[in-house]
């Protein structure tokens, strides 16, 4: 059965074949667009089935001489309103010819007997102007030559045929005069011609002024580097190349300064580079540093850069440098699906610069996985890996790479991937850990013991210092402590005086008095250990004097305080609880400062 | 489903603001570590207080140099 139905496909593709030779062109119109340095061939055919079978696909020849140098070629049905854009392959038919190469345009629906349809053929060439001559001095206007077929090239006959080219300019120094051609102005016209079987051609040579910009890129890097924190770096390494007639003859700065519209007509100064709109942190430099020579402009629809090598650009001269910008994420990184989708522009923002040699080079977040590029053309791919900043594993690059890439080319493309927004984490946990990592290297270092002896005396001698310096301290913050509750205890006593709360009075005297003397039991040992230490001889006194005065002013407050609260509760009157308690106060007063001065004295040793 | 748009976790121009405050805390509680460090002794030092501020003060100085390689323009 299947094998039944494989040749039954084979019987219609046999078919379909020995159909195609039946198509027939009842109209072409060609315009050549030679106003730049690139070619851009608009041809509008019109496809007109005579045979008996249906037609699906068409086919285009394009002359070896051509081929090399075709960058871009796209076919667009019309109908209606709507245009649509077919599908295009290379193949080698039948009816092949070894001169030229074959691409095939597939149809959307089936051409049947008598039928017609109208196609839009848009193709693109590179390096097809030719400087003629090769030399010139900085003074001369640069002259080029276009080679062409009059008669389109077809493997289908065609009935009537047109041919249109335009020039940059009114000069045109000679072209090739076959019958029906007529020069008018910036344009000249080949035909109409009539009846031409298939494989006809009828060379022509066009030689013209043509002084527009040259600009070759020889290669171009295109690093597009996406950071989760908000931005997309794009950072674009230029090997720029002017294409045109080569300089003979030196070049002289006088003559270009002073009479520039003579002086340096085949040069260009200055580039201008369309990026999106709200790119920000814009750079142009090269090796040597920063070039200054740059303008930017913008507002919300656009941002436009123009850029000034450091020489003007001569036939053959070549220069490099880099440009780069930042762009916010939000305008090209989408989430669809669980996936990511970068959605940017492939080719250069520069006006009509022809590259040699693209490469597109998207760096994705550290842990992105699961990578994949579409791109509306085909391109080489391939991954990389790029180590950045703060980084472990490095950031995976996908690599995009075309030759011969023309402005038509500057369309869209996506990368989709995966990417846990907790990697995001990554670079701040590293940050993190090598700042705990110097604090913990810090700790080990204070506590660590360097001595080589360990059993000298002045070894010896510091520990005990150390030890006794400690039990300072440990004294030193139970009278803080003691302190702070004498403070409490006042305060207790403001608060009588204003609530009249007895009760609450003597509760918080009684918890001071248990904290109180907790503290004295923890303050016993620390003492006797700093009596039997001979390294606190000198210290001891002020300590002993301290711990003295501390308890003393103790007694005194408690002593104040039981009176004020008897007196409060026998309603003495607030001159007489004064009268009563002023030695107390003075003498606590008293003491309070001499504890400060001993606590001062204590710090200071 | 439509693709939506993403953005930073964090605003852009938050990023400078950040990094200055981040940064400050995160050297004042450096400063009060190494002062510690300096005046407790060997015998009554705590690690634990230790360990404790140096986290805090790493936390802070972490985020805050993040905040500050962003807000300069590079984006880690």
């Amino acid at each position: 059965m299947a094998f039944r139905f494989h040749l039954l496909f084979l019987l219609i593709a046999i078919v379909s074949a020995s159909v195609q030779a039946e198509l027939t062109l009842s109209k072409v119109d060609r315009k050549i667009d030679l106003t730049s340095h690139i070619v851009r061939v608009t041809s509008t055919l019109k496809l007109e089935n005579l045979g008996p079978g249906v037609a699906s696909e068409v086919l285009l020849a394009v002359p070896d001489y051509q081929a090399n140098n075709l960058a871009d070629l796209r076919a667009v049905i019309n109908e209606g309103k709507s245009s649509i854009v077919l599908h295009i392959e290379h193949v080698s038919p039948e009816v092949s010819r070894p001169e030229f190469t074959f691409y095939s345009i597939s149809l959307t629906k089936g051409l049947e007997k008598g039928q017609s349809v109208t196609l839009d053929v848009f193709s693109a060439f590179t390096h097809s102007v030719i400087p003629f001559p090769e030399e010139i001095t900085q003074a001369d206007s640069q002259l080029v030559l276009y080679k062409d077929s009059a008669y389109f090239v077809s493997p289908y006959a065609v009935k009537v045929q047109t041919l249109r080219i335009k020039f940059p300019s009114a000069r045109v120094e000679s072209y090739t005069n076959i019958q029906n051609t007529k020069l008018n102005g910036t344009s000249i016209r080949y035909g109409p011609y009539e009846n031409l079987p298939p494989f006809s051609s009828s060379p022509i040579t066009v030689h013209f002024e043509n002084n527009r910009p040259f600009a070759v890129a020889k290669q171009l890097v295109r690093e597009i580097e996406i950071s989760h924190w908000g931005n997309v770096q794009v950072t674009e390494d230029y090997r720029l190349f002017h294409g045109g007639a080569l300089n003979k003859g030196g070049f002289s700065r006088i003559n270009y300064q002073s009479r520039q519209v003579i002086g340096g007509i085949s040069s260009f100064r200055s580039l201008l580079a369309r990026l999106p709109p709200r790119a920000h942190s814009v750079y142009y430099r090269d090796e040597i540093g920063n070039i200054s020579t740059s303008h930017l402009w913008g507002d919300s629809r656009k941002t436009e850069l123009e850029i000034e090598p450091r020489y003007p650009m001569f036939g053959g001269w070549r220069t490099s440098f880099t440009i780069g910008y930042g762009l916010p994420l939000h305008d090209f990184l989408f989430e669809s699906e669980g996936k990511h989708l970068l959605d940017i522009t492939f080719g250069c923002p520069m006006d009509e610069v022809v590259i040699d040699e693209l490469f597109v080079k998207v760096v994705l977040p550290e842990g992105s996985k699961d990578i994949s590029a579409s791109t509306p053309f085909p391109t080489k791919q391939w991954q990389e890996v790029k180590f950045s900043h703060l980084d472990i594993v490095g950031r995976p690059v996908v690599v995009l790479q075309k030759t011969n890439v023309v402005p038509e080319h500057n369309l869209h493309f996506q990368v989709h991937y995966r990417f846990n927004n907790l990697s995001l984490l990554m670079e701040p946990m590293m940050l993190i850990s090598g700042f705990f990592f110097l604090f913990v290297s810090c700790i080990v270092y204070m506590r660590i013991d360097m001595s080589i002896s360990k059993t000298s005396a002045s070894y010896q001698a510091k520990l005990q210092w150390e030890e006794m310096q400690a039990t300072v301290q440990q004294v030193r913050g139970i009278i803080g402590r003691c302190l702070a509750i004498h403070d409490k205890l006042d305060a207790s006593l403001r608060d009588l005086s204003r609530t009249g709360d007895v009760q609450q009075c003597k509760a918080t005297r009684k918890a001071a008095d248990g904290m109180l003397k907790e503290l004295s039991k923890e303050l016993k040992p620390l003492l006797g250990v700093l009596q039997s230490s001979p390294q606190a001889s000198q210290i001891w006194p002020k300590v002993e004097e301290l711990a003295v005065k501390e308890r003393e002013m103790q007694e005194r407050l408690m002593l104040k305080h039981s009176m004020v609260v008897d007196s409060f509760e026998k309603k003495s009157g607030g001159r007489d609880i004064e009268n009563r308690i002023a030695s107390h106060q003075q003498k606590i007063s008293a003491l309070k400062h001499e504890i400060d001065d001993l606590l001062d004295a204590i710090d200071e040793i | 489903m439509a693709p939506t748009p993403i953005t930073s976790p964090v605003p852009v121009v938050w990023y400078p603001t950040l990094a200055v405050l981040m940064l400050s805390v995160g050297l004042m509680v450096t400063a009060s570590f190494f002062i510690y460090e300096a005046t407790s002794s060997r015998i009554n030092r705590s690690l634990t207080k230790e360990l404790i501020t140096g986290a805090v003060a790493s936390f802070f100085l972490g985020f805050g140099s993040l905040f500050l390689l962003l807000a300069t323009g590079v984006y880690v």
